[in-house]
């Protein structure tokens, strides 16, 4: 046993070294030098591209995963040192989040301004998207046609009752659309539609969006609002049964006539002192670069902000969609008017 | 109690009755009290713009759920902690010698996989109705995603803690108690419920306790299945609703709430001695179980096993099977050793701490010394994620302090020393933790009684002397247990390691989490079934070191 002990100790001793104990690692290299992400996504497919960047930079990238939240709290209370460089998360409302905190700072590069369309980037530079999620609406083949499907805000038609399908409120994709709701009507009339919504519900909300997909294959309800890419994800899962369920299903893109379908995204922004500002610049032009953001939407299955990236066949396949073009940062502002009205409504 | 009188009065006592062994106490009890202090003292912000909103909307969902979990959890846990842990103490039937440990793998699998893997075993589209309908029967599934499937899941994966301490107590049960209840014609089950239970209840309490805080800690089992609780609803105000300082006024309803069982469990125990002298320890003479009776025992010890370890770790088995060559990689190997040795330090930190504080306050006079060392295993009850900010904060103030410091009389800019350390996670997790520990070592520390000690202190043996001679191998029981839920408890706990873990350790509950919450819960059963594997291993081995 104190052998075993013993053994750990010095594993550990050896593994563990803290923040700045590897500063110095990769120093001797041409470019050299590091950039520490701290990340939202944990995707296993980003590793691979943190790989690429170190490979073909010579910058070591250090990693922190953990829910965008903690890390804001985190970055908040480590404050001027704080060894962040880069933020990254998976919805615009934190960042914008992130902005307002005076975490994040001013880029300026010509690059990223070119690549990235102008809604989905902070008009200043301090954040830029890097992958879109449509959030639609997943529908049974079986029951429901597809010409009966036109807005989000039909969903509260009568003709719905008892046939929706949705996760908690608690998950920012729902607070983000019923934001976007807001911003294109007023706050009246989303606490409306939430409630409307909330009466159609098949059921009360629980689990994650691939749940609410597997719920109209059990036929527990006919329509679910989900975002493209767990689609993907389930019609390509090693679980048979996802991808049965996932075959039962079509997606449809709604408000196509009118301002299009809502579109959250993956971004990121450089942190206000981030102790390698260069190296951070250079990873987000990376990832708006063709190749990386074609790998981004063929392993993860979201849209690329990057125009000239290749579609892989599964996204093809959806069609092009018109896509709401609200500016981001509004999601963020209105983000909390939201939530409250979730709560009002009684949207679990 | 007031003016010059009581004030002098109250000095002169502190004066004669303080000892190094207060001032350590003091010492140890402050350290841990750290985080739970800064939130306190942030308390007095007053609650947030968010409160009245909450209070109106929220509040009453988040009690009642509460209330029904709480409720829920006690008997089921009770019901299947208890009667297992009496059927392996007191009966012999086949496979008795495995299943006492078998029982308390459950501990192994962290609560969320649990109800990620009945969702995946009972869902519409889980393996069982899809094994019955291919075998013929129209079985279309349970729907466990709703408050009673919440306090099913919880209590399968958290009723290991009353079986463990439970079996400890029945195991040390005085052989001779049996014995002259069974002459003076109490049948078995009257003996049970007459002598045996009610000897056992301060153990029961202890692991019911523990229970019951996991229960109210937990966020992502009844986040998965759409129960409103206190936690969720903690993390909803403060990252939802922007508002930490509701958040923080949560949390201290929550405390209140831990804090009025705990105080019901020290009532229910009040001054009663549930001490018995070694000398009428005979050992245990276990009943051989026949025919019908033996499949009986042995059916109702399965059913806790079945459904708490086998059908989860089947379903992740599987799981696992499909996805392992997308998950398996080099790093794979590194993060359990990180996980183990992080997970094996901290419990050992832990029970010492635990020890100490059990030792310690018994060794003086001062008043509210006792209480005091009590009210340091408090961390349990607060979510970790609110533990680690207050953590955060006084670190992140000495570590400020500690550069400017250097950089002012030795131009040395240091950047965070002591955040993003080991050291923190340790200490972090020494603060959650303490309680797991604790419960077992007081435990068996009520059970060794006064007497011995009491002679060997007569003899002129010190008391750390006492402790180490005399309590210490009596105690091993209750150690071992300590070390073994904590070093379990650490292996899976969450949101502090998320926040407070260095940057290269990556530890397979994090790993895990990770698949999980984007949705390939078939991707998070390799990490986790390492975690079981693990756990399983280190349980085996420490129920060989007590057995003998």
């Amino acid at each position: 046993m104190k052998s075993i002990i013993f053994f750990l100790a010095i594993a550990l001793l050896a593994g563990c070294k803290g923040p700045s104990g590897d500063s110095g690692q990769k120093s001797g290299e041409a470019s050299g030098g590091e950039v520490t992400v701290y990340t939202h996504r944990h995707y296993e497919n980003d590793q691979k591209i943190f790989d690429r960047f170190e490979d073909s930079t010579g910058i070591k990238v250090n990693v922190v995963k953990a829910h965008a939240d903690e890390l804001i709290q985190r970055m908040i209370r480590e404050g001027e040192h704080s060894p962040a460089d880069v933020l990254t998360t998976v919805d615009a409302g934190r960042l914008v989040r992130a902005r307002q905190e005076g975490l994040l700072q001013p880029i300026q590069s010509a690059r990223l301004d070119s690549i990235i369309p102008s809604h989905l980037r902070n008009p200043k530079g301090y954040w830029f998207a890097f992958t879109k999620r449509a959030r639609i609406i997943a529908y049974s083949k079986e029951r429901v046609q597809p010409d009966a499907l036109s807005t989000y805000e039909a969903l509260t038609d009568e003709r719905w009752d008892d046939r929706v399908l949705v996760r908690s409120s608690s998950h920012i994709y729902n607070q983000s659309l019923l934001a976007s709701i807001i911003a294109h009507h007023d706050g009246d009339y989303a606490r409306k539609w939430a409630d409307g919504l909330v009466e159609n519900f098949a059921r009360q909300p629980r689990g994650h969006d691939s749940d609410q997909i597997k719920a109209i294959y059990a036929d527990e309800g006919d329509v679910a609002i989900v975002n493209t890419y767990y689609l993907g994800k389930m019609l390509n899962s090693e679980d048979p049964q996802e991808v049965k369920a996932a075959k039962q299903v079509e997606l449809f893109f709604p408000n196509q006539e009118g301002r299009g379908a809502h579109v959250n995204v993956s971004g990121a922004g450089v942190a206000k002192h981030a102790p390698n500002k260069e190296n951070a610049k250079l990873f987000l032009e990376f990832l708006a670069s063709k190749p990386i953001q074609e790998n981004l939407s063929s392993s993860n299955y979201e849209h690329p902000v990057n125009p000239n990236a290749e579609l892989p066949e599964l996204l093809k396949s959806w069609g092009d969609f018109k896509e709401d073009t609200l500016q981001l940062s509004r999601l963020g502002e209105l983000n909390k008017k939201a939530v409250m009205i979730f709560d009002k409504v009684g949207w679990k | 109690m007031t003016g010059k009188w009581g004030v002098g009065k109250l000095f002169r006592r502190f004066r004669r009755d303080f000892s190094s062994w207060s001032a350590w106490t003091l010492l140890l009890g402050m350290i841990i009290g750290i985080p739970v202090f800064t939130i306190a003292v942030s308390l007095f912000n007053g609650p947030g713009q968010m409160w009245g909103h909450v209070t109106q909307h929220l509040l009453d969902d988040y009690l009642i759920n509460t209330i029904f979990l709480i409720i829920g959890c006690s008997l089921l846990t009770l019901l299947f902690g208890v009667s297992s842990a009496w059927f392996v103490s007191e009966y012999d039937f086949p496979g008795r010698r495995h299943l006492e440990w078998i029982l308390i793998l459950p501990l192994a699998i962290p609560a969320y996989i649990t109800a990620y893997a009945y969702k995946g075993l009972f869902g519409y589209l889980g393996s069982i109705p899809i094994l019955s309908r291919q075998a013929g029967i129209p079985f279309q599934g349970i729907d466990l995603m709703n408050l009673p499937g919440l306090v099913f899941v919880l209590s399968l994966a958290l009723y290991p803690y009353v079986y463990v301490s439970t079996r400890v107590a029945f195991l040390r049960q005085a052989g001779r108690l049996k014995e002259v209840s069974l002459l003076m014609g109490l049948k078995p089950h009257q003996y049970f419920f007459r002598v045996a239970l009610p000897l056992a209840r301060p153990a029961i309490a202890a692991g019911l306790m523990l229970v019951l805080m996991e229960v109210l800690n937990d966020y992502g089992a009844a986040h998965y299945y759409g129960v409103n609780t206190f936690t969720t609803g903690i993390f909803r105000s403060w990252f939802s609703l922007e508002d930490p300082q509701t958040a923080i006024y949560l949390s201290a309803i929550l405390v209140t709430i831990i804090f009025a069982l705990l105080w019901a469990e020290k009532w229910q125990r009040r001054k009663k001695s549930y001490s018995l002298t070694a000398q009428f320890s005979t050992g245990n003479h276990r009943i051989r179980a026949r025919g019908k009776t033996k499949a009986g025992i042995a059916g109702i010890v399965l059913i806790p096993v079945l459904f708490g370890f086998i059908l989860p770790l089947g379903q992740l088995i599987y799981w696992g099977v499909i996805t392992w060559t997308r998950v398996l990689d080099a790093q794979f190997f590194q993060m359990v050793l990180h996980s183990f040795g992080i997970a094996l330090i901290s419990a050992l930190v832990t029970t010492l701490a635990a020890l100490m504080l059990v030792y310690m306050p018994s060794w003086n006079r001062l008043q509210g010394i006792k209480p005091f060392a009590r009210s340091a295993t408090m961390g349990y009850a607060i979510p970790g994620a609110i533990i680690a900010i207050g953590i955060l904060i006084p670190t992140l103030a000495a570590d400020k302090f500690l550069i400017d410091f250097m950089n002012e009389y030795f131009s040395i800019n240091t950047g965070l020393i002591i955040n993003g350390t080991i050291a923190v996670l340790v200490y972090a997790y020494m603060v959650r933790f303490l309680t797991v520990a604790y419960n077992p070592v007081e435990a068996a520390s009520l059970k060794i009684g006064k007497h011995l000690p009491e002679s060997s202190r007569l003899l002129g043996s010190s008391r750390p002397g006492t402790l180490r001679k005399i309590e210490l191998p009596l105690l091993k029981t209750g150690l071992v247990s300590a070390v073994a839920l904590v070093f379990v408890d650490v292996l899976k706990e969450l949101p502090m390691t998320l926040i407070l873990k260095p940057y290269q350790v990556n530890t397979l509950a994090v790993k895990a989490y990770g698949y999980a919450s984007d949705e390939m819960v078939a991707e998070a059963a390799l990490p986790s079934l390492c975690i079981i594997v693990t756990c399983a291993i280190f349980i085996w081995y420490l129920n060989k070191l007590t057995g003998t």
